[in-house]
């Protein structure tokens, strides 16, 4: 019972979060509507025409994400995540990186986690910086920016997040090596 | 060999649980020489709403075979194919079905091992609908800002001069991707939205040295999240991390365009 209404406290808090943004522009058009309803009726023209253009990549993105679903679930992430030393260990925190989906305060606990059972710090930052790598929101992306700079962007990216993950160990790993002498 | 029991108290005396997700405790147990261990767990302790944590968390303990009451088609999926045993069904004391486990009996009278073999490769009815409803759930998560976002870009279209936008980017490559790496820094959340507003930023006449910067920034980079990850990671870490990924921002923005500018040349 407990549990349930712990649950139900969780959603609520979520939905709260999730409602604060787009109710708080809703009601900017409110006070716009009532004062300048020309320009307000302008600007949600505008907002349809830009839903209809996008609404082609984002059908691809619900497809996408439909079968990353299918064959994939945290539980093999965190299985890629931490494993491996070297290279190899790099490789499968970047890999767990790019198929992580979810906001990032679903994989806190997670990373807490695997850290206090010694998955190294630079791993971790490897993770995090491949989460902007997005195989599911590439049709978005492509259809914006074109799929060569998109292609270029990923590698560098990737590269990018081997470097932030080397600085995260070697100036984390610094600071506990001068803590303990 | 260990297995896993999920109970409602911490000891061996304490009744199975009806459900693995939302069971308070999840005790394991080394049939070799009955020692056990009970997990509070992480379904239940607030840190996550979905079982799926328990399942992670019974991997993590190596044990061989988890024995509940009720067990969902994903999480026994998932368990099966890390090569943990699920029995589902059972009922009773843990201890009671530790010996009932150790004489063979459960597993004769449910034959649940061929089941849990079969569904482990079949792209079977339940499993497309749990990935349509996570899927469906995580698109319904991720449209109310979108939405928001939408209507934020029809009053930037209809209020916002490309003038403004001008005076605001100086044109100094330099320093405007130093403000788009800032900015991206200062949002967060689904990077869908940091394509669409850098999208029209670059309709805008914002360089796309910026907005690659803003985009890179927005998920790598993020001071509205810092506090949690501080608590998680550690005050250096996050520090540490989050500088650095700022300054990576900045490299990628430069590098990207560069390349790109490079391979234009080359086809063009």
């Amino acid at each position: 019972m407990n549990s349930g209404k712990h649950l139900g406290s969780i959603w609520k808090k979520r939905i709260v979060r999730l409602l604060v943004f787009p109710a708080f522009v809703l009601l900017i058009y409110g006070i716009l509507f009532v004062i300048m309803p020309d320009r307000a009726l302008l600007a949600i023209r505008s907002s349809g025409k830009f839903f209809l253009l996008i609404l082609m990549p984002l059908s691809l993105v619900f497809i996408l994400m439909v079968i990353l679903n299918l064959f994939l679930k945290p539980a093999h992430i965190t299985q890629f995540l931490g494993k491996g030393t070297g290279i190899k260990g790099v490789i499968l925190s970047a890999t767990a990186g790019i198929i992580s989906m979810g906001p990032i305060y679903a994989w806190y606990p997670m990373l807490k986690t695997l850290r206090e059972k010694g998955v190294d710090n630079s791993l971790i930052a490897v993770f995090l910086g491949n989460r902007a790598v997005k195989p599911f929101l590439l049709p978005i992306m492509i259809s914006y920016f074109g799929w060569t700079y998109v292609l270029i962007l990923v590698v560098f990216t990737i590269f990018g997040s081997i470097g932030v993950g080397y600085c995260v160990d070697v100036l984390v790993k610094e600071k506990t090596a001068n803590h303990l002498q | 060999m260990k297995i896993a029991i999920p109970a409602d108290k911490p000891d061996l005396q304490a009744k199975v649980g009806t459900r693995l997700g939302t069971s308070q405790y999840l005790v394991v147990i080394d049939l070799k020489t009955m020692a056990f261990e009970a997990v509070t767990s992480p379904a239940v302790s607030g840190q996550s709403i979905s079982g799926i944590e328990v399942v992670v968390l019974a991997i993590s303990k190596k044990v061989n075979a988890v024995l509940t009451g009720y067990c969902s088609p994903t999480a026994e999926k998932y368990l099966s194919a890390s090569g943990i045993k699920v029995l589902t069904g059972v009922s009773g004391t843990v201890s009671e079905v530790v010996e009932q486990y150790k004489k063979g009996d459960l597993l004769k009278d449910m034959g649940v091992e061929q089941e849990s073999e079969s569904r482990r490769t079949k792209l079977d009815g339940p499993t497309l609908f749990h990935a349509l409803k996570a899927s469906f759930n995580q698109f319904v998560n991720l449209l109310p800002i979108l939405v928001g976002v939408f209507l934020l870009i029809g009053l930037f279209n209809a209020f916002v001069s490309k003038e403004l936008i001008s005076s605001l980017f100086s044109g100094n490559r330099t320093l405007d991707t130093l403000l788009g790496a800032c900015f991206g820094s200062l949002f967060a959340g689904n990077p869908i939205n940091s394509y669409i507003i850098g999208g029209e930023l670059l309709e805008y006449g914002v360089s796309l040295l910026a907005v690659t910067a803003f985009i890179v920034a927005w998920v790598t980079v993020g001071l509205v999240q810092l506090p949690a990850e501080i608590s998680a990671l550690g005050f250096r870490f996050a520090l540490v991390r989050n500088a650095a990924s700022f300054l990576m921002s900045i490299a990628i923005a430069f590098t990207t365009v560069g390349v790109l500018n490079f391979v234009k040349g080359l086809f063009l």
